[in-house]
C-alpha cells in the first residue's frame, strides 16, 4: 500500500511551527505523501521514522511508463469495488520474424483500422508485439523499423542480445519495453536495458524462477520492470497472473509488484472467438497488456466497452459526450428529447429510443454525469444548463422540428423551460425510459407539443411588450414579497446559543422534492410550509433546512419570502438558507435575524460551488463545505485535502475555521457499505483539527424499509458522535434519533443529566 | 529465498444444485474458491452452458443459426436439435412471445410447447418468462406443473412476485427456482432470504443477480458478481452462496454491435461475427465473476465458451 498523507501525519512532530514553509503538519504530510515536497524539509522528523516512511511510502505494485505516455501497474486494489483500478489494460497486436513480409503488413494495416472514439475515450491498439524468432540482428532490427512506422508503441520480445541490441539501436527512442530476461540472459539483457533506458519484461518457465529473477534484477537496481506471465496453457497463465498480482498486492509483496504482460498468441493461436474470451478474462483479472493475433472490430467492440466499464471509477459516473444523437436516422425534422449525459442514463434512453423505430434527436446536455433527479436538485440540469446547450450547440438553427420532449421525473421544469427557449414547444414525457417506445409509436407527444404551442401564441399575444429588469432586493422585498402574517401554531422555538456545545440538528422537511412543499413556494402558500416548521421546532430542531429548490426564476423573492416567514413565525428560529441560486441566497440572508445563530450556506463544495464559500465569507454566514469535487471522495485522503483547500479559502477570505461545517457526505449503506467507517474516520479527522462538521446523515439508510431507517440513522449518529460529528441535517421528527442526539449529549458532558433530559 | 504461492480456499461454500434428472442432470456450484482459482482448491463442478431456445426463434437470422436448426418448425424440435451442440450442457426455453405487449402467445400454448420439448428431449430444462410479472407468475406456475418430475427451473421470481413464483413452482411442484435481481447486492441477499422464509430449501434456489451486455454498464454486473462472491465465500454468507445463472444471449443479441447491418455500420464487419464475439465476451465476463452457468445462443459461442471451460478447470 503507498503510505497516506495522513499515516505520515501519525509519525509527524505535530508542532505546526511552519519552518517547512506549511500551514500546518497536517498540510504538509499531504505533500510528502504526493510527492511535492520532500520530507527533509521538516527539521524535527526522527531519523527512525524517516526511514520507516522511506520503506513504507513505495507503493505496492509500481506504476511503468513506457512509449506514447503509457502507463500500466500502480494498483492498490484487487477488485474494483474496493477502490478503483487505475491503469486499464492495454492491447497488443502480434508480429514476429517468421511471418511473410505480406502477412505483417496485413497485421498492420488490419490493426490501423481499429481506431474510434466511445464515450470520449480513443479505441485503437496501443501497442505492437514483435517477436524475434530467427536470431539473425539484421532481420529482426527491420521489422521492428516497420513497426515503429505504425507510430504505435513496441514491445519487442526477444531473448537474444545482439538482436536486441540492434532493434533498440533503430527504436529505443521510442521507448519500448525489451521483453527479454529470462533467468539464463538477465544480466546480459539487464545491461542492454539499463543502457537504453526502456522497461525491462522478464519471463521464467514457473513463478518461482521468475520470483528469483526479479529478485537479481532488484539486486542490481533495476525496478523498472514488468514480467510475462505467459504460460503454456490459459489455466496456468490465469494462475500467474492472479497469484503475482495478489502476491504484490494482499501480501504486500513487492518483488511481484510489477505489471504483466498475457501473451494470448502462446495458447490460443489461431482462434479467434477463444482469444476473445482469454482478452475478457485478463481484462478482469490482472493482465496489463493482452497480446493477440489480431485485433478484428468483432473483437475491439465488446473487449473496449468492457475495459471502458471495468477501468471507470466506481466513484465517478461515467458521462458521454453533451451533444445531438440522432436516432434512427433523425434529422432536422424529427422531434427532440433531452436528458442528462450520466452514460447509464443515456444507454437507456437512446436504447429504448431505438426499440420505437421513431426517428428522434436525443439531446444530451451536461449534467456533470448525474442521474436526472439529482441533477435537477443539483442545479446541473436546469432551465439555464439547457438554455447554454441550445446555445453552444446551435439547436435554433441545426434543428427545425420545435418539438422538446423533457423527462416525465422534471415536469416541474417545462414552464421555466418554455420561457428560456420561446418558440420551442416543451413536451413532458414519461416518467421512465422503457415507456418510451409506446409513447413515440403513439405518438402522444404531437397533441402536447400542439396544446404548447397554442399556449405560447396565446402568450405571445398578451405579453406584447412586458420590460424586464433586475430589481433590487429593497425593491424586490417591497413589491414581489408578499406580506408576512404571523399565525399563532402553539409552537415556540426556545431560542439557541450558538456558543454552546450541543449537537446541532438542522431539520430537513422544508425541501422542494416534497411536491407539497414546492407547491407551497410556488404559489406562496404559507400554510404548508409553516405546519412542517412547527413540527420540526417542537420536536427540538436547532435550525431549520429551506430548500427552494433550483429557483432559477424568483430565487430572491423566494427566499426572502420563506425567511422571513419562518423567522417571524418562530421566534427567529436559525435557517440553513438551501438553494443553487446564489442570488437567493444573498437575499435571504439580507432580510435574515442573527440573534438565535449566524444564517447557514447550504452548500459549498471543492467544485464548482466552492464561491459559495466567497459568499458565507461577504455574508458572515456560516457554510456547510461538502468535501468532494466532481463525485464523491475516493478515500480521505482525496477528502481531507478537499476539506484543506476549503478551509485554507475560507480563511484567507477573514472566515472563522469554526464557520465551515465540513460535510464527508453520508453514503447510503445499500450500495456503500463498505465506505461507512471511512465515513467516520473522516469525522474524527475534522474533529482532530478543531473543525465542525455536520451532513445529510439519514442517506446511510436511504431505501431501507421505513421500520429500520431510525434504528439505522441513530445508530450512526452515536457512532459519528463519538468521532466527533457536530451538527447534523436530519429530520427532527425522527424520535428514536433525536433521544439518541439527546442522551449521547449527556454522554458527552454537553448537558447536565437529570431524569427529564429527554424531555427538555 | 525463493517464491511460495499462498492458496487461498475459503471456509464458505457455493451450494451445488442439481438440475434435471438421470444421466443428463447436472450440478453447479459446490466450489470454495473464486471463479477458475483451481490453484487455490478444486472446481468441484464446471461451469454449464444452456442454449436458449425462443418461440420467436424464426425471426432469428444468424445464417450458422438458421443452418444449424434448418427443418426444424416447432419448439420441440428445436430442443432437440440443440441437444446435439457441440458444449449443450441444457436447454432454455425463452417464452418471450407470452408478452401480453408483444404476441400474447397464450399460457395454454406455451405449456403445450414445453410439454412437448419435456418430451422429446433429456437435457435439464431452464424456463425463461417474457419479463411481464402477471403472464410469467401464470406461465412459471403452470409450465412447473406440467413438467413435474422434471427438476426444472423456473427463471426467475422477483422481489414482485417471488411469493406466488416461489410458492407454486419450488413448493407446489418441487422444482428449482430462479432469485432474480438487477445488480443490487443487498435486494439479491434479501430476495434469498424471503424464498427461504418461504420454506423453499437454498440447494433448490439459483440466482440471477443481473445482467448486461458488455460495454452497458457492464460495470456493475461485474462489481456485483465480484461482491456477492465475496460476500459468499470470504463472509460464509449462507444466504448468498446459491450459485448464479446468467442468462447472456437475450442481453448481447439485442445490442447495437450484434444486430447494426453491414450497409448501415460499414467498417465494423460481419454482423454474424460481431455478434458472436458479443456473446463470447460477455459470457467469459460473467464465467470470471462467477457465474456458475450461462444461457447461450449461438453455436460458435456455445463451443468457444465451452473449449474455455474446459481449459481453464
Amino acid at each position: 500500500m503507498a503510505l497516506k498523507g495522513l499515516d505520515i501525519f501519525k509519525m509527524s512532530p505535530k508542532k505546526n511551527c511552519k519552518e517547512c514553509g506549511s500551514p500546518t503538519c497536517m498540510a504538509f504530510c499531504m505533500k510528502v505523501a504526493q510527492g511535492a515536497v520532500s520530507i527533509d524539509k521538516c527539521p524535527y522528523f526522527s531519523e527512525e521514522a524517516k526511514a520507516s516512511l522511506n520503506e513504507a511510502t513505495a507503493p505496492a505494485m509500481k506504476t511503468v511508463t513506457f512509449g506514447k505516455d503509457l502507463k500500466l501497474g500502480g494498483e492498490t486494489v484487487l477488485f474494483r469495488h474496493e477502490k478503483t483500478l487505475v491503469s486499464k489494460t492495454l492491447f497488443s497486436v502480434a508480429v514476429s520474424t517468421a511471418m511473410s513480409a505480406e502477412e505483417v503488413d496485413k497485421k498492420l494495416a488490419d490493426m490501423a483500422k481499429i481506431d474510434y472514439d466511445r464515450i470520449s475515450e480513443r479505441m485503437y491498439v496501443e501497442t505492437v508485439f514483435v517477436s524475434n524468432t530467427q536470431n539473425d540482428p539484421a532481420v529482426y532490427a527491420a521489422l521492428v523499423e516497420k513497426a515503429a512506422a505504425t507510430g504505435r508503441s513496441l514491445i519487442l520480445e526477444c531473448w537474444d542480445v545482439e538482436c536486441a541490441k540492434a532493434a533498440l539501436a533503430v527504436c529505443k527512442a521510442d521507448k519500448p519495453i525489451l521483453n527479454g530476461a529470462t533467468p539464463s540472459n538477465w544480466e546480459e539483457m539487464n545491461a542492454v536495458a539499463t543502457e537504453a533506458g526502456v522497461v525491462l519484461g522478464v519471463w521464467a518457465e514457473n513463478l518461482s524462477d521468475l520470483y528469483d529473477t526479479v529478485k537479481n534484477l532488484e539486486a542490481k537496481g533495476n525496478k523498472n520492470l514488468v514480467l510475462d506471465v505467459t504460460a503454456e496453457t490459459g489455466k496456468e497463465t490465469l494462475k500467474n497472473a492472479v497469484l503475482v498480482r495478489r502476491t504484490a498486492i494482499k501480501d504486500g509483496d513487492r518483488s511481484f509488484g510489477y505489471p504483466s504482460i498475457v501473451n494470448l498468441t502462446r495458447f490460443a493461436k489461431g482462434n479467434a472467438h477463444l482469444q476473445t474470451a482469454y482478452a475478457t478474462m485478463f481484462v478482469e483479472k490482472y493482465g496489463s497488456i493482452v497480446v493477440m493475433e489480431n485485433m478484428a472490430m468483432a473483437q475491439a467492440l465488446p473487449l473496449y466497452g468492457l475495459r471502458q466499464n471495468i477501468f471507470t471509477d466506481p466513484q465517478k459516473p461515467m458521462k458521454v459526450e453533451a451533444k445531438v444523437y440522432p436516432i434512427n436516422g433523425a434529422d432536422e425534422n424529427s422531434p427532440c428529447a433531452l436528458t442528462v449525459d450520466f452514460a447509464l442514463t443515456y444507454f437507456l434512453v437512446s436504447g429504448e429510443l431505438e426499440r420505437s423505430n421513431e426517428p428522434v434527436n436525443l439531446l444530451i446536455t451536461d449534467a456533470s454525469g448525474m442521474s436526472v433527479l439529482t441533477a435537477w436538485a443539483a442545479g446541473k440540469f436546469s432551465s439555464s444548463t439547457i438554455k447554454k446547450f441550445f446555445d453552444e450547440n446551435d439547436i435554433e438553427n441545426k434543428i427545425k422540428s420545435r418539438t422538446l420532449i423533457i423527462p416525465g421525473k422534471v415536469a416541474v421544469m417545462k414552464g421555466e423551460i418554455q420561457e428560456k427557449l420561446p418558440g420551442w414547444n416543451v413536451v413532458v414525457g414519461p416518467l421512465e425510459a422503457v415507456q418510451l417506445p409506446k409513447y413515440l409509436k403513439d405518438k402522444e407527444y404531437e397533441a402536447a407539443a400542439a396544446a404548447a404551442a397554442a399556449e405560447n401564441a396565446a402568450k405571445a399575444a398578451s405579453a406584447s411588450s412586458m420590460e424586464v429588469k433586475e430589481l433590487s432586493f429593497d425593491e424586490l422585498l417591497e413589491t414581489k414579497v408578499p406580506k408576512i402574517e404571523v399565525v399563532d401554531m402553539g409552537v415556540h422555538y426556545k431560542g439557541h446559543n450558538p456558543d454552546s456545545q450541543t449537537f446541532v440538528t438542522i431539520g430537513e422537511r422544508i425541501h422542494c422534492i416534497a411536491p407539497s412543499v414546492r407547491k407551497a413556494m410556488d404559489e406562496r402558500d404559507p400554510e404548508p410550509i409553516l405546519k412542517r416548521a412547527a413540527e420540526q421546532i417542537a420536536a427540538g430542531a436547532t435550525y431549520l433546512d429551506v430548500n427552494i429548490g433550483p429557483a432559477e426564476k424568483d430565487g430572491p423573492e423566494r427566499m426572502m419570502w420563506a425567511v422571513k416567514l419562518l423567522q417571524e413565525n418562530f421566534n427567529n428560529v436559525p435557517l440553513a438558507l438551501d438553494t443553487a441560486n446564489k442570488r437567493a441566497i444573498e437575499a435571504g440572508i439580507k432580510v435574515y435575524n442573527r440573534t438565535n445563530g449566524k444564517p447557514i450556506v447550504n452548500s459549498a463544495d471543492a467544485g464548482s460551488r466552492i464561491s459559495n464559500i466567497d459568499l458565507a465569507a461577504a455574508n458572515d454566514a456560516i457554510c456547510i463545505a461538502l468535501c468532494s469535487a466532481d463525485g464523491i471522495a475516493k478515500d480521505n485522503e482525496e477528502r481531507m485535502k478537499h476539506c484543506h483547500n476549503m478551509l485554507e479559502r475560507g480563511l484567507r477570505l477573514g472566515m472563522e475555521a469554526t464557520d465551515l461545517w465540513f460535510d464527508p457526505l453520508f453514503l447510503v449503506v445499500k450500495g456503500m457499505q463498505d465506505k461507512q467507517m471511512e465515513v467516520l474516520e473522516a469525522i474524527k479527522m475534522f474533529a482532530d483539527e478543531g473543525l465542525k462538521s455536520t451532513g445529510g446523515l439519514s442517506n446511510n439508510s436511504n431505501g431501507a424499509p421505513k421500520a429500520v431507517r431510525p434504528i439505522m440513522d441513530s445508530a450512526l449518529v452515536a457512532m459519528a458522535m463519538m468521532q466527533g460529528l457536530t451538527s447534523a441535517i436530519v429530520n427532527p421528527n425522527d424520535l428514536r434519533l433525536m433521544e439518541t442526539i439527546k442522551s449521547c449529549d449527556i454522554f458527552k458532558n454537553h448537558v447536565l443529566y437529570s431524569d427529564s433530559y429527554l424531555d427538555l | 529465498m525463493s517464491f511460495v504461492p499462498k492458496t487461498q480456499p475459503f471456509s464458505g461454500k457455493i451450494n451445488a444444485v442439481t438440475l434435471g434428472t438421470g444421466d443428463k442432470a447436472i450440478v453447479i456450484g459446490g466450489q470454495n474458491v473464486l471463479p477458475f482459482y483451481t490453484f487455490d482448491a478444486p472446481i468441484e463442478n464446471a461451469p454449464k452452458i444452456g442454449v436458449e431456445i425462443s418461440d420467436a426463434a424464426d425471426t432469428w437470422t444468424a445464417p450458422a443459426i438458421v443452418d444449424f436448426y434448418a427443418g426444424c418448425t416447432t419448439m420441440a424440435e428445436r430442443a432437440k436439435k440443440a441437444e446435439t451442440m457441440e458444449g449443450a450442457d441444457f436447454l432454455c426455453l425463452h417464452f418471450e412471445s407470452a408478452d401480453p405487449n408483444g404476441a400474447n402467445r397464450s399460457v395454454e400454448d406455451c405449456v403445450a410447447d414445453a410439454k412437448a420439448v419435456a418430451d422429446a428431449v433429456s437435457m435439464p430444462i431452464v424456463i425463461m418468462g417474457c419479463k411481464n410479472i402477471e403472464k410469467d407468475g401464470e406461465l412459471f406456475s403452470k409450465i412447473a406443473e406440467a413438467l413435474q418430475g422434471k427438476n426444472i427451473l423456473a427463471l426467475s421470481a422477483r422481489a414482485e412476485d417471488y411469493k406466488t413464483v416461489g410458492a407454486s413452482v419450488a413448493l407446489a411442484y418441487g422444482q428449482k427456482v430462479g432469485a432474480e435481481t438487477a445488480d443490487d447486492i443487498n435486494l439479491a441477499k434479501q430476495l434469498n432470504i424471503m424464498l427461504k422464509g418461504l420454506s423453499i430449501a437454498p440447494e433448490n434456489i439459483v440466482m440471477n443477480i443481473g445482467t448486461a451486455a458488455v460495454g452497458y454498464g457492464y460495470e456493475y454486473v461485474a462489481s456485483t458478481l465480484d461482491r456477492v462472491r465475496a460476500a459468499a465465500l470470504a463472509q460464509s454468507d449462507a444466504d448468498l452462496q446459491m450459485p448464479i445463472m446468467a442468462p447472456v444471449s437475450p442481453d448481447t443479441w439485442g445490442v447495437k454491435e450484434s444486430i447494426a447491418s453491414e450497409e448501415d455500420e460499414p467498417t465494423w464487419g460481419c454482423a454474424e461475427v460481431r455478434a458472436i464475439d458479443m456473446e463470447v465476451s460477455t459470457a467469459a465476463a460473467d464465467l470470471v465473476g462467477g457465474a456458475d452457468a450461462v444461457i447461450l445462443r449461438h453455436p460458435a459461442a456455445v463451443a468457444t465458451i465451452k473449449q474455455f471451460i474446459n481449459e481453464l478447470v
